[in-house]
């Protein structure tokens, strides 16, 4: 268990500026309200907190409408807070914005302080505060998108409910029974068909939302492994140009072999035929 | 004690990263970012219990030395967790005036004394950073843990509080002060964190005795001082449903020097015996590349963190080694089983795209999909755990084969036991490839200490010579033999109890061929359980036996008024929780005997602590060292 001696601290200082008085030594505590450095407008920090308090009124304002937004409905429409499809439209066309705004804040963030001549703690500290906003961001982009997975899943099941009303609100024409009895059957089997189709749309909905959210997982993994890949990508350009360059110079060298074997050769047999000519001059 | 010793350290640092608020259980809360400065004993308090991970979620973006040049980081709060020496509250004022960050917390591990506050206090005057420093505390975390239920004292500098430090002929008073004091300031530091005044238990003539004086003492100091004692309150009542008191066992490690020489062949304590192994971490070096005739081979050497987290270790951590190499052979044949899943469902997707009629069967493959994708994480930290064991695994291994540790475990056992042994002594000293000089050394040292009367002169003469053929270094047996003559001269030599070590055969090859563990020619040694001499005094106190080593041990009980020792109505029912702290030195092989005992035993609990960590090779440095002198 800690214990709190910030007030023994507080004491202290009280203390040792008494004794200071006493000795003569002063400290111009005035001074140091005037040195304090004013903290720069547009720094850092005062942007990644800007960022970090939109943010958080995006997170706020998901929270307070969350209950309209997924409220049940009723056919009976008489509730007052309930929302039209048109303002939930509206809503998460306005947080998707949002959301993109943020990120692109943050980005611009990183792009600027990698750009700013600083010490490496200074920018791994940089960097790691981006981190956590981005985290942040993450987590309220999540709270989205659950509640935005509840709706489209009530919506699929307000579907599945009109489809039975509207089996059950079949008009009666004045026809002969033949007809009618033939009507019937046709239309027997045209329900029977249509609410099977409803069934497997029903179904492939439901996926394509699991689906949807796979490929958010497979999105950001495949978006990991670009960079990796982009590295790889400039090694082996820079490989390969390595390798032309060397077999550029092998071909010289080769060249310059060939040509010093063909001189050393053009001067030895040079020098036998002069042996041989001053031999014959001689005898 | 609901909690255990680690929940509540983790607990304390957790809340101090918080800036000393308890941390809320909101998850999407707004990220505060804050820079962590620690000195070396910070630093080994912290490593065991949070990882780089879980500091950077709750905030961490930077954590420095606090000795090492730090650039200044404006707007930044800094969270200070340092020991209160002379050198750091020099550098923090250095700080301080350098105006390095924009408000600073500053948590002392153990208390600062009040000479030292008005240090930084004149500092932080001297600099016009009074109101920067916004909140000092005192911790109380002047202690390591390294398990659930247990604990260290140090790992800095542990030669001033070492076993040679505290018995060495030279020893003047002021030393042994010093030394006592930095224990019972550490063990203060302990219960307050537990948050429990126990009862205090320990033999009589020894740096036990010392040490448990002083720390009634300060512990009495405390609680007399009811406006600021650390025991009331609101951590006392916590979620404390015993009513009953833990009890404290303090015992010397001259009661017992057999164990920490004892070769060993569970898990854990086989690491710390074979390996480099500190503060959870072991260090392997692994050859890289292969092996060319002039090229030496590369050696790299690789961390590898065994903590909480991981569940085979936290199983297997006190398992005899064969059933760890089982373990870990299962545990790859489930991993890849549940691989080969994941790659079937692969096939299957592939063969949909062409069949029509295959719509039915979409919805059970994107379930099965959704649920392989959820799962991959865990799949890879699981592979990631095999290799770690394997790695882990196979370089134990090497060593047992090559110093043939299973038959010295065995005869060791045998010698302590007391049970006939089949091969002479001098046979294994002599025997050129079993074991390094040191693995003789010890074996020898086990037999000098376990021998109910010492070998005759021309026996010694024998193994002296024999010893020193094999190339060991017989200064730590003088240091034994003054060491025996003395506990003669006070108790009995500790018995070992009964133990077997009933060896299940030799057998070439105990797996199939498709494992990685071929124990060849490696004894199958069961374990049987048998309590050492630490245990057995443990036991005896908690339940209260009568026994003539226990019933001469003093009774200190804090809480009481002070009067004489036998007037103290002392508390007659058993224990149910209990600490056992050795002043020198521990080893896991204790820590595991303890822990086994626990089990046995319903609804018991007990922490084990010593002074420092040391394994077998390290011990008999210590004991060279004195028997030197």
């Amino acid at each position: 268990m800690a214990v709190d001696i910030t007030l023994l601290f507080k004491a202290s200082v009280k203390t040792v500026k008494t004794r200071n008085k006493a000795i003569g030594v002063g400290f111009d505590s005035s001074k140091d309200e005037i040195l304090r450095k004013s903290r720069p407008k547009n720094g850092f920090s005062c942007r990644a907190r800007e960022v970090i308090s939109n943010i958080t009124k995006l997170k706020d304002f998901l929270l307070q409408h969350r209950k309209d937004y997924v409220s049940a409905d009723s056919l009976i429409s008489s509730d007052l807070t309930r929302m039209t499809d048109s303002e939930r439209d509206q809503i998460d066309q306005d947080a998707q914005i949002f959301m993109r705004t943020c990120s692109d804040a943050i980005r611009q963030l990183r792009s600027e302080a990698e750009k700013q001549v600083s010490s490496s703690q200074v920018k791994e500290h940089r960097g790691a505060v981006l981190d956590l906003i981005e985290d942040y961001l993450r987590g309220v982009c999540k709270l989205y998108s659950e509640q935005r997975a509840v709706r489209v899943k009530r919506v699929v099941d307000r579907k599945r409910l009109s489809v039975s009303l509207w089996e059950e609100g079949r008009v009666e024409d004045e026809l002969s029974p033949e007809e009618i009895q033939m009507f019937e059957q046709e239309n027997q089997r045209l329900v029977s068909e249509m609410s099977s189709l409803v069934d497997e749309v029903r179904q492939i909905e439901g996926k394509v939302v699991e689906i949807s959210r796979l490929q958010e997982i497979f999105a950001e993994k495949v978006l990991q492994q670009e960079t990796e890949i982009d590295n790889i990508h400039q090694l082996v350009v820079g490989a390969t140009e390595n390798v032309k360059e060397g077999n550029e110079d092998i071909r010289e060298a080769i060249k310059n072999n060939a040509g010093f074997r063909v001189w050393i050769l053009f001067f030895l047999v040079m020098c036998s035929f002069s042996l041989l000519f001053l031999d014959w001059y001689d005898s | 004690m609901a909690a255990s010793i680690r929940e509540k350290q983790t607990a304390a640092l957790k809340r101090m990263l918080n800036f000393n608020v308890p941390p809320l259980k909101n998850t999407a809360a707004e990220p505060v970012w804050k820079v962590l400065i620690y000195d070396r004993f910070g630093q080994d308090i912290i490593s065991p219990l949070l990882a780089v991970k879980e500091l950077r979620d709750m905030g961490i973006t930077l954590h420095l030395l606090l000795h090492s040049d730090r650039d200044p980081i404006p707007d930044v709060p800094a969270i200070y967790f340092v020991m209160p020496t002379e050198e750091n509250v020099d550098r923090i004022c250095q700080d301080l005036r350098n105006q390095l960050y924009e408000s600073y917390y500053l948590n002392f591990i153990s208390a600062i004394s009040r000479s030292k506050l008005e240090d930084v206090a004149s500092a932080a005057l001297a600099a016009n950073a009074v109101n920067q420093v916004t909140k000092v505390f005192d911790q109380y975390l002047n202690f390591i843990t390294l398990e659930d239920d247990m604990f260290v004292l140090c790992n800095q500098n542990t030669e001033l509080i070492s076993y040679h430090a505290i018995n060495r002929p030279d020893i003047m008073d002021t030393d042994m002060e010093a030394i006592m004091d930095t224990i019972v300031d550490s063990l203060f530091c302990f219960f307050v964190t537990l948050g429990a005044v126990p009862i205090i238990r320990c033999p009589r003539g020894n740096a036990a005795e010392m040490v448990a004086m002083k720390l009634d003492k300060k512990l009495r100091e405390n609680l007399r001082d009811a406006r600021n004692s650390l025991f009331t309150g609101d951590t006392v009542g916590a979620g404390q449903f015993s009513f009953q008191r833990p009890l404290f066992v303090l015992v010397d490690r001259n009661l017992d020097l057999a164990t920490p020489l004892h070769h060993t062949w569970t898990y854990q304590a086989l690491i710390h015996d074979v390996l480099d192994f500190h503060l959870n971490r072991v260090t392997i070096e692994e050859s890289v590349g292969p092996e060319t005739g002039a090229r030496p081979k590369k050696k790299n050497k690789k961390n590898y963190d065994l903590t909480a987290a991981d569940k085979f270790w936290q199983k297997h951590k006190g398992s005899p080694f064969p059933e760890v190499a089982e373990s870990v052979q299962q545990e790859l044949d489930t991993y890849r089983a549940q691989e080969d899943e994941v790659k079937r469902l692969k096939s299957i997707m592939g063969l949909e795209g062409e069949d029509e009629g295959a719509i039915s069967m979409l919805s059970d493959n994107t379930a099965k999909l959704t649920s392989a994708v959820s799962s991959l994480p865990e799949l890879l930290e699981k592979k990631r755990l095999i290799d770690l064991h394997t790695n882990v695994a196979t370089a134990v291994l090497d060593h047992i084969k090559t110093r043939k540790l299973d038959v010295y475990f065995e005869y060791e056992e045998k010698l302590m036991s007391k049970s006939t042994l089949d091969k002479s002594l001098l046979d294994m000293i002599s025997d050129p490839d079993a074991g390094t000089p040191e693995d003789k050394m010890r074996l020898f040292l086990i037999y000098y200490i376990t021998s109910q009367q010492p070998p005759s002169e021309l026996d010694l003469e024998q193994y002296k010579k024999a010893l020193m053929d094999a190339g060991c270094d017989l200064s730590p047996l003088n240091y034994i033999k003054q060491w025996k003559a003395f506990t003669k001269m006070a108790a009995a030599p500790a018995n070992y109890g009964n133990s077997g070590v009933k060896p299940m055969g030799l057998f070439s090859m105990v797996m199939n061929t498709g494992s990685h563990f071929v124990m060849e020619g490696v004894k199958n040694l069961v374990l049987k359980q048998h309590n050492l001499p630490v245990t057995r005094i443990l036991d005896n106190l908690m339940e209260m036996k009568s026994n003539l080593e226990t019933d001469d041990y003093r009774y200190f009980d804090p809480k009481m008024l002070r009067g004489s020792e036998s007037s103290i109505p002392r508390n007659k029912n058993p224990f149910q929780e209990a600490i056992v702290f050795v002043v020198g030195g521990g080893n896991y092989i204790e820590y595991q005997n303890l822990v086994d005992y626990t089990k046995a035993k319903q609804g018991k609990r007990v922490l084990y602590g010593c002074s420092e960590l040391f394994n077998a090779a390290q011990f008999m440095k210590q004991l060279s060292q004195l028997g030197k002198k």
